[in-house]
């Protein structure tokens, strides 16, 4: 079909990072792909959406009236969080519970340290305050909450200057009604203040983790709430007829509607979508084991792939507090291109954790920076500051990275290149613990998984993390720096919805399963409904489980059938648990603590347009640069964008493109496939 | 890899073996033990036994200094494939109490063998007297479970049924206890697997210069970190509450003697070993790692990226004198060494305060009672065993911040259990769980507060155990005009005619209804209260953590409707005796030391060292029991001299004239 003829379509995935916005946009009539990087404005979150509407309209004729999709991850919650720049909340508890989120599970961090602290909480103990009111955790009261009792709470919270109430009272997750009578009262006597209750947000047992989840919600909601008006604002302003989806933390997508009050499903939104933006292209590329790895300036996420499927996990973690709503699992580290290194008092060398940051980043960005950073390693070898970087929007000088990696290599009595190299091969250390701690977590053997970079750091590092793991796969996508956005076009609506219902799988639980399934169905259905979704639609269902009197529950994934059969579902947690843990009990009784459903709204999956299929089109160097690996060297350079379908070229080589630099270390044979993607196959 | 730039990647790679051995005992573990409390350690080894490196992120803090080499030595004829173990405190003094199962293997290389994993769980129960294996009123090894000396548990890959049989009958949840084993085996086993990638990675010669490197490495940061601290001979002691049942409170005394980059940490002074479960089965190894924990909280706090280590351990040597509570003969019972762990911990903090004020924390609450409860459950008509919380206190101040709240300092491996689950799973419910008021220690920086928690039970003969209590009697210490913390304590039905106070006990029976409250030490203050800003105070006070008669009495600020009266604030600061001692201890351990003077247990030292070492505990209660009235080491004399007017079997005067010199 010739769609050049025909009225664009376009589809449009932006998502925020620290230094850009990031734009994916695609027009599903002619195929046409536009990526753009547009410096954010912190001043004024949002206001670089309109410079990159602006841009792909002059640079790539797109009309924003034909834009019948917009899909937008942002960090404006998160910020909010890790800025502690939210809401001044109260909380209503229960008597004699108010420390429970000082508490918080007690186990610290650095626990070796006589100085060993939590953060503060984001409620402080003068705003928290008990109520007589109790329900027992079979979800009897023996004492509800009194008006007077509330009537107090409230005004003393007023007297604090709240901005919003979270109620949160013990055993919510077995009955609201509590909570929500507290609400109630809240709305009548103080309508000008915003609650939340910690049922509402995520009914889930365990006070800490619920309590923490609401707290977030309500901590960021006035902002987020208000950055999302402004943003359907600015959409219309400029014609656009969609109306905004957002990512969430589960990978998913909702409607910004939704998401004003439902703030807390969005925190991780970015790191979740570039994770689903990588399964698609992984899934386009024909890869169903993958560790992705995402490195910036400041820190490197990464996560698993495991048989095409995105892992999710519900204790994730914003800043110092926990997220216990499910979302796509991705671990940390603070390894960034920006991570400094230095020499400590014995001769040795570390990396990071501080770090050069976006300002005044590495040395060789000559933004005033003298500190040697990752960066500035790389381009001291050679393998960057060879072609322009960041749309022309940054340069690399290779003077000022070899003066600051000498202010190291001098006391170490070191050449500057040796020091270069060790300052790389103890950054990739780094994410090397990290990455060996997700598998053996997750108990994955990643010598069968290939390693995909991505991000302006990944495709720098990731070759040499690979070699370290043992894995034996690279694939290296073809825009690495807009992963995420992509993730945002290619997801799916996604809501999640819990019944904690704690009950022994025994001939009594199917008829407690079949209700609780019934209202989640209810609830999926009408969530769906709410986001403006008429396409197909999928359930998933699954089942928190464990043996009783383990401590940890894990989830099992179900069929509704199941439900009736309670030796179904057992078998199907054997499985699971044998499969997670290396050992079932096939005697042992079974708990079912929650049972899970998430309501899936699928969206046409754009459809990429193939390159020209695979013709052996050669692979032809730019031209020869040094680099120093093991030694300098001569190392052939390819441009990113002039490498076909079928090309093949074996390392050591060095890929350059607008956005990233691919180093391609010995013993790799490269192959260009028909998206584009370059695989790197190490050879044993 | 000797190469020290680079040392860094070969610590990583250590470490990441380490970090996947913990997780996969912990995701394969069976028991609360290991998973919840995460009472369990993993180690590498190298070719002589001594640890290199350990995780960070899971598990106890207790034995990164740790060496298996005696363990090991006790068994022959290794093959790729064995793993060995032992339960027993006194065949290596590897394990300390019989709970404690530590296991090791091999990792061969061409044949020869050139690292060891090894790690250890805490099994639920090991049998002998009492559930769990554990109780202080337990006077003998004997009686505190089964043990198994080093022995070979897997040969060549294949589990020795015999040895599992032989516990399996002996223990109360076999269950448990062979699925732990069998996954610290499977840790084990990961970890051989990575340091054979490690081999592959750095080849053999490197990885073993890497691995000895590793070691002088932490050596020489222990070492410059003791160069910092002022040469110099440091005294400190510090007292359990109860030494047993007869309930004298257990002396630990130390002299830690510094000398450039070198320290001594001479225990001498430390009581006899006692006749409960109390001891601390060192074996007088200079550098056993339960002697040096204290030592590691210091060294990391003092310089964050210290690699844990043993050798680190190097530059200290411990003396702690045959016969005495810190190395105790066989057959003495070990199984609460926990609960002297944790004064043996504050007695190290105290003697470095005294060399480096400026850097270290007043003392942490020091008391990591661990509840559970043995009931009937109504609903179901089953027993119930649970545990239902650690009852942990805070953090002492440090230089520049408020101690930790409710855990903290070297309690901070600790975790709760939700009050949700427990209430669940458990038929108790929760009255409150939460901090307690004015429980922290004053200062410019306030101590950490303790925690508080209380439960209602509803079935008759509900028993009681709190293990670890401790600091009933003997504050956590305040430093530099900080004041000691508040007391531990544990109530009965308190506010209510019926309510009794159990003192020190870590027992209690409770009847239906009955309400029990468990409330930790505080942590202790830093710094003189009058300087603490009056903003703090007033916040303190509008946080309910300090009360507004506390914020007058011990920070001399006057709340008025929730503000302060800055007036009469100054008024009464200016009237204010600052403390001028280094230390603050409170009236309890004042008052005790009126009478038992640093002569006083100078003399008891004497006395006792001078008598074989079965007569010592008995000689200390008896002197105990005759100090009415006395004070001081003429007190102590003529308390002897009835003892042994009382006791003519005692052997010999010589002990006598010995100690009066």
């Amino acid at each position: 079909m010739d769609g050049s003829m025909r009225a664009a379509d376009w589809k449009i995935g932006v998502d925020i990072g620290g230094t850009f916005m990031d734009f994916c946009a695609l027009d599903t009539r002619s195929g046409q792909i536009a990526s753009l990087k547009v410096l954010t404005t912190p001043d004024d979150p949002g206001a670089e959406l309109l410079t990159g509407l602006d841009l792909l309209a002059a640079r790539d004729g797109l009309d924003p009236a034909s834009v019948t999709r917009f899909v937008h991850g942002t960090t404006v919650g998160i910020n909010t969080i890790l800025q502690r720049k939210g809401a001044r909340l109260a909380l209503i508890t229960n008597a004699g519970f108010e420390d429970v989120i000082e508490l918080a599970r007690l186990r610290m961090p650095k626990m070796y340290s006589l100085f060993c602290h939590r953060a503060d909480p984001l409620i402080p103990r003068d705003r928290i305050f008990g109520i007589n009111a109790r329900m027992r955790a079979d979800g009897s009261t023996p004492v509800a909450p009194a008006l007077d009792d509330v009537r107090a709470a409230i005004d003393r919270a007023r007297t604090a200057g709240a901005e919003g109430i979270i109620v949160s009272l013990l055993h919510s997750w077995r009955d609201g009604t509590q909570e929500a009578a507290v609400r109630a009262m809240i709305e009548t006597e103080a309508p000008d203040l915003f609650t939340f209750t910690s049922s509402e947000v995520w009914p889930v047992i365990r006070e800490y983790e619920r309590s923490s989840t609401a707290i977030l919600n309500g901590y960021v909601h006035p902002r987020v709430a208000g950055y999302l008006a402004a943003l359907e604002d600015r959409l219309a302003a400029r014609n656009v007829p969609a109306h905004a989806l957002l990512t969430k933390s589960n990978g998913g997508l909702m409607s910004a509607g939704e998401g004003r009050r439902d703030c807390v499903s969005m925190l991780l939104s970015g790191t979740a979508s570039g994770v689903m933006g990588a399964a698609w292209l992984a899934r386009q590329a024909g890869e169903k084991r993958v560790l992705t790895l995402d490195i910036g300036g400041t820190s490197a996420d990464f996560a698993l792939i495991v048989d095409g499927a995105v892992q999710f996990g519900t204790d994730e973690r914003i800043g110092d507090f926990p997220l216990h709503i499910p979302s796509v699992s991705v671990s940390s580290i603070a390894i960034g291109g920006g991570s400094i290194a230095s020499v400590d008092s014995m001769g040795v060398l570390r990396v990071g954790p501080e770090s050069a940051g976006s300002t005044p980043g590495p040395a060789c960005y000559g933004r005033g920076g003298l500190d040697p950073t990752v960066t500035d390693a790389m381009a001291v070898c050679g393998w960057l500051g060879q072609a322009e970087m960041a749309y022309g929007q940054l340069s690399i000088d290779p003077a000022l990275a070899r003066a600051s990696v000498s202010r190291l290599a001098t006391p170490l009595g070191r050449g500057i290149e040796e020091t270069a190299q060790a300052i790389i091969d103890i950054a990739v250390s780094e994410l090397f613990v990290e990455v060996e701690k997700l598998s053996s977590r997750s108990g994955v053997d990643l010598r069968d998984f290939a390693l995909m970079p991505f991000g302006g750091g990944g495709p720098m590092l990731g070759a040499f993390l690979a070699r370290e793991l043992g894995m034996s796969r690279v694939l290296a996508p073809r825009r690495p720096g807009v992963v995420s956005a992509l993730g945002g076009l290619v997801a799916d609506l996604r809501g999640d919805f819990l019944r904690t219902i704690f009950t022994e799988l025994d001939a009594g639980a199917p008829t407690r399963l079949a209700a609780a399934f019934k209202a989640l169905s209810r609830e999926g259905a009408a969530w769906l409904a709410a986001q403006g979704h008429d396409g197909p639609a999928q359930i998933r269902l699954s089942a928190d489980m464990r043996y009783a009197g383990q401590s940890y529950e894990i989830d099992t994934a179900l069929e509704p059938a199941w439900l009736a059969e309670p030796a179904r579902i057992a078998a199907a947690f054997h499985d699971t648990h044998r499969r997670i843990y290396d050992f079932d009990d096939p005697d042992g009784r079974i708990e079912i603590i929650n049972l899970r459903l998430s309501a899936i709204g699928v969206t046409p999956k754009p459809d990429l347009a193939e390159a020209a299929p695979e013709a052996g089109a050669p692979a032809t160097p730019a031209r020869q640069v040094r680099v120093h690996l093991d030694g300098a060297r001569d190392l052939p350079l390819y441009e990113r964008a002039g490498l076909l379908a079928g090309a093949r070229f074996d390392g050591p080589a060095v890929v350059c493109q607008e956005d990233t630099t691919l180093a391609i270390p010995d013993g790799a044979r490269a192959h260009v496939d028909t998206h584009l993607n370059i695989h790197l196959d190490f050879a044993e | 890899m000797s190469d020290k730039m680079t040392l860094q990647v070969l610590a990583n790679h250590a470490r990441a073996a380490a970090e996947n051995m913990a997780h996969t005992l912990h995701r394969t573990a069976h028991s609360a033990f290991v998973k919840e409390t995460q009472d369990f350690t993993v180690m590498l080894m190298d070719r002589a036994g001594d640890t290199f490196a350990v995780p960070m992120d899971l598990g106890a803090t207790w034995y990164p200094g740790l060496t298996y080499g005696r363990a090991i030595d006790m068994v022959d004829d290794y093959r790729p494939g064995d793993v060995a173990f032992t339960n027993d405190p006194y065949s290596c003094h590897v394990a300390t109490h019989a709970p404690d199962t530590h296991l090791w293997k091999p990792v061969f290389h061409d044949g020869e063998i050139v690292a060891w994993t090894g790690g250890h769980i805490h099994n639920t129960d090991m049998g002998g007297a009492v559930p769990a294996s554990l109780s202080r009123s337990l006077t003998e090894i004997h009686q505190e479970g089964i043990r198994f000396p080093p022995m070979k548990l897997v040969s060549e890959g294949v589990y020795d049924t015999q040895i599992l049989r032989i516990m399996e009958t002996n223990v109360r949840k076999p269950g448990l206890n062979i699925g732990d084993i069998k996954a610290l085996v499977g840790a084990l086993n990961t970890g051989e697997r990575k340091v054979h990638g490690m081999l592959e990675r750095f080849g053999k010669q490197n990885f073993l210069s890497g691995v000895a490197a590793l070691k002088d490495q932490a050596e020489a940061q222990a070492r410059e970190i003791l160069r910092a601290i002022p040469d110099g001979e440091y005294r400190f002691a510090d007292y359990a509450d109860e030494d047993s049942d007869f309930a004298n409170p257990c002396r630990l005394h130390l002299t830690l003697r510094i000398r450039d980059d070198a320290a001594e940490l001479d225990f001498t002074g430390s009581d006899p070993q006692l006749g409960s479960s109390l001891n601390v089965p060192s074996g007088g190894d200079p550098r056993h790692t339960m002697l040096l924990v204290g030592v590691y909280y210091v060294l990391y706090t003092l310089n964050p990226r210290l690699l844990l280590n043993t050798g680190l351990t190097r530059p200290f040597t411990c003396i702690a004198p045959e016969g005495t509570v810190l190395n105790p003969l066989a057959p003495a019972a070990v199984g609460m060494r926990s609960l002297t762990c944790a004064r043996l911990r504050s007695v190290i903090f105290g003697a470095f305060s005294q060399a480096i004020p400026d850097r270290m924390p007043a003392a942490p609450a020091g008391n990591n009672c661990i509840v559970n409860v043995m009931t009937h459950d109504e609903r179901s008509g089953q027993k119930v065993i649970a545990a239902v919380n650690p009852v942990v206190g805070g953090g002492g101040g440090m230089p520049h911040r408020d101690g930790t709240n409710g855990s903290g300092a070297d309690a901070a491996y600790l975790s709760n259990t939700p009050v949700e689950i427990t209430e669940t799973e458990v038929p108790v419910e929760f009255v409150r769980y939460g901090l307690a008021q004015d429980s922290g220690g004053a200062g410019r920086w306030r101590g950490g507060l303790a925690t508080e928690m209380a439960f209602r039970v509803f079935a008759p003969d509900t028993r009681i155990t709190a293990r670890n209590r401790d600091r009933s009697r003997f504050r956590p210490w305040g430093v530099l005009g900080g004041r000691a913390a508040g007391l531990a304590e544990m109530v009965v039905n308190p506010g209510t005619p019926g309510e009794r106070r159990m003192g020190s006990a870590d027992t209690a029976v409770l009847q239906p209804g009955d309400v029990l409250s468990v409330r930790s030490a505080g942590g202790g203050g830093r710094g003189d209260p009058m300087l603490r800003e009056t903003w703090r105070v007033a916040q303190d006070v509008a946080r309910g953590h300090v009360s507004p008669h506390s914020a007058r009495r011990d920070y001399g600020v006057v709340m008025c409707d929730g503000t302060v009266d800055e007036t009469a604030t100054k008024a009464l600061r200016a009237k204010a005796q600052p403390h001028s001692d280094h230390f603050h201890f409170g009236p309890e351990r004042d008052s005790y030391e009126a009478q038992w003077t640093l002569d006083a247990y100078d003399r008891l030292t004497g006395i006792l060292m001078a008598l074989p070492v079965h007569w010592r505990f008995f000689v200390k209660t008896e002197i105990f029991s005759r100090m009415d009235n006395r004070t001081g080491a003429t007190g102590v004399d003529a308390a002897f001299d009835e003892t042994c007017t009382r006791f003519p079997e005692i052997p010999g005067p010589a002990a006598r004239a010995e100690a009066a010199q």
